[in-house]
């Protein structure tokens, strides 16, 4: 596929080099998930695809459960495959930078659930490394929850 | 001290990969068996982890990316689960082994038994696992860990002759009596330790912790260059020692009370004494060198958010792992099992390890997407090659060495 926007020259985008197993941030910079698959739009399989048809596209990043399946086989049901939209994708470069907040999405609940239940509960889970002046540049564009 | 201060990373990184508990009574066994027949193995391991962690660095300090990340991207998923099963087997043993260790050096001190000080040392890794800020964890654990450098005062101390250490070491001098598979055994032992897949793993994710950038790589190649060698001269600091007063008396190594006698004879106890705090300060280093390690192996496979510069909160998944396999470390002391033995068979872990790990550095190390002008030069890439023949060998040999020799008995 060619990838490329604003009219730049199309550039090669191999899936299995660019995207797949690729770290997923979030808005802010945030790891949020690993490309563990990507989902297409509707290929009919076992039938004649006409002609004219129009090619697949990416529709959705998928991470989570669907990473054992892409290793031993088979396919989770659907209820459990955690998509991001491919049009939340901003940039694809050593990472894929996402322009949603990872709060916002199903596939960092267990983050989530384990903050808000045992680390965010222990004393000093919420305190904030302390800062100098050229501490680390992640920590600048975020702060503390 | 701020250029000291400066390659803490490198010197951390370098003690909890050749000066752990097990390495440190590995390398006495191998003086008091061998001599300093396999010096050169160390000389060897110390030049391969200089080229791997080197390039680990660039990439971690350029692209901002960490070692494991690399893993999964360039071999898939399947090579990498099993690089990861077989490296957080490495991580999880090696850290008990050295919750052990840091509680049999209390052992010596206090004379309570280790087994009581097992959780206090647990304890004091995690909280500064929790709390202690990176930059002041790497200084404090590497600067005392410097106190190991008493073993080559020691070695001065004991006044042994140079000529015929220096006889021991060239090739072909081997000392006749040890069987030649078991001499391979060590090899290949030493060579992993000096290689531990752990080092590049914490090394790269150190340099992110620090949010290292284009403008450090000459820090990232200090790191390297001053760490490795100093890990490296210190362990054959150790087999010296060993081959100066065990080697001839035949007295043979079984735990870390033995790896001290040298040390009594030439320094008496204030050397002692030294050395007893550069141990603590070693293996609590290794303690949290694997402990982080097995944390941002799993965390980056995954893309879960890591590090310590995040509050723990903002690393939630990342900071429960730890303590897991903290309280698993723990258990598993408990049942009584000798700390020394548990890193011996970790050795297994890193045959399967070793390659996977290092082969994928070398690609992206080559990736102009992640190092524009920074990717390896032809020289540097025809040594690395050279090297993933010898790590390629070394980890076929190393079970069936082990099997053979009855893990060097």
């Amino acid at each position: 596929m060619t990838g490329g926007r604003d009219g730049q020259a199309a550039r090669w985008l191999d899936a299995q080099l660019h995207l797949l197993d690729r770290q997923v941030l979030d808005v802010h910079g945030v790891p949020m998930a690993v490309v563990d698959d990507l989902e297409l739009s509707d290929v009919p399989v076992g039938q004649r695809i006409p002609v004219d048809a129009p090619p697949p596209v990416i529709t959705a990043l998928l991470s989570g459960p669907v990473l054992a399946t892409r290793i031993f086989g088979g396919r989770p049901p659907d209820s459990r495959m955690q998509r991001t939209p491919w049009t939340a994708v901003v940039e694809v470069g050593v990472v894929i930078k996402l322009a949603v907040d990872q709060d916002t999405r199903d596939v960092a609940w267990t983050e989530r659930w384990v903050r808000d239940h045992i680390i965010g509960r222990i004393p000093g889970g919420r305190h904030i490394p302390e800062r100098e002046p050229n501490d680390h540049p992640e920590n600048d564009e975020r702060g503390g929850s | 001290m701020k250029r000291i201060l400066g390659v803490a990373l490198g010197i951390l990184t370098a003690i909890g990969g050749f000066l752990d508990i097990g390495d440190m009574v590995t390398n006495a066994v191998v003086g008091s068996r061998f001599g300093l027949s396999l010096a050169w193995v160390v000389v060897v391991g110390v030049i391969g982890i200089c080229v791997f962690a080197q390039m680990s660095g660039r990439v971690a300090a350029v692209s901002g990316r960490a070692t494991f990340e690399l893993i999964r991207e360039r071999l898939g998923p399947r090579a990498a689960v099993l690089n990861l099963g077989a490296s957080f087997m490495i991580n999880l043993m090696t850290l008990t082994a050295e919750i052990g260790g840091v509680a049999l050096a209390l052992q010596l001190v206090s004379s309570v038994s280790y087994l009581l000080w097992v959780p206090f040392a647990a304890l004091a890794v995690w909280l500064v696992i929790w709390r202690v800020k990176f930059s002041v964890m790497e200084n404090v654990a590497g600067l005392v860990g410097l106190c190991l450098i008493g073993f080559a005062v020691a070695l001065f101390l004991l006044n042994p002759d140079w000529g015929e250490l220096g006889r021991q070491a060239l090739p072909g001098a081997s000392t006749s009596t040890e069987k030649v598979s078991t001499y391979w055994f060590y090899a290949v032992a030493l060579f992993g330790a000096a290689m531990t897949p752990y080092e590049v793993f914490f090394f790269s994710s150190g340099a992110v912790e620090e949010g290292w950038t284009t403008k450090d790589l000459t820090r990232s190649r200090a790191n390297v260059l001053v760490g490795f060698p100093l890990g490296g001269l210190l362990s054959l600091a150790i087999a010296g020692c060993a081959a100066v007063v065990l080697l001839p008396q035949l007295i043979s190594v079984t735990a870390l009370s033995q790896v001290m006698l040298p040390v009594a004879l030439a320094g008496g106890k204030m050397l002692i004494a030294l050395i007893i705090l550069g141990i603590v300060a070693a293996t609590a280093g290794a303690a949290l060198e694997t402990t982080l390690s097995a944390g941002y192996t799993i965390a980056q496979f995954l893309g879960w958010p890591w590090g310590k510069f995040r509050p723990p909160a903002q690393a939630a998944r990342f900071h429960l792992l730890m303590i897991i396999c903290l309280i698993v470390g723990i258990g598993t002391l408990m049942t009584g099992v000798d700390p020394i033995q548990v890193t011996e068979i970790s050795v297994v872990f890193s045959a399967v390890a070793l390659p996977l790990t290092y082969l994928p550095i070398l690609i992206v190390a080559n990736d102009p997407e992640y190092l524009g002008e920074h990717v390896n030069g032809h020289a540097l890439n025809g040594i690395a090659l050279i090297y993933l023949v010898i790590i390629l060998a070394a980890a076929l040999a190393a079970i069936p060495l082990l099997i053979i020799t009855g893990a060097g008995q």
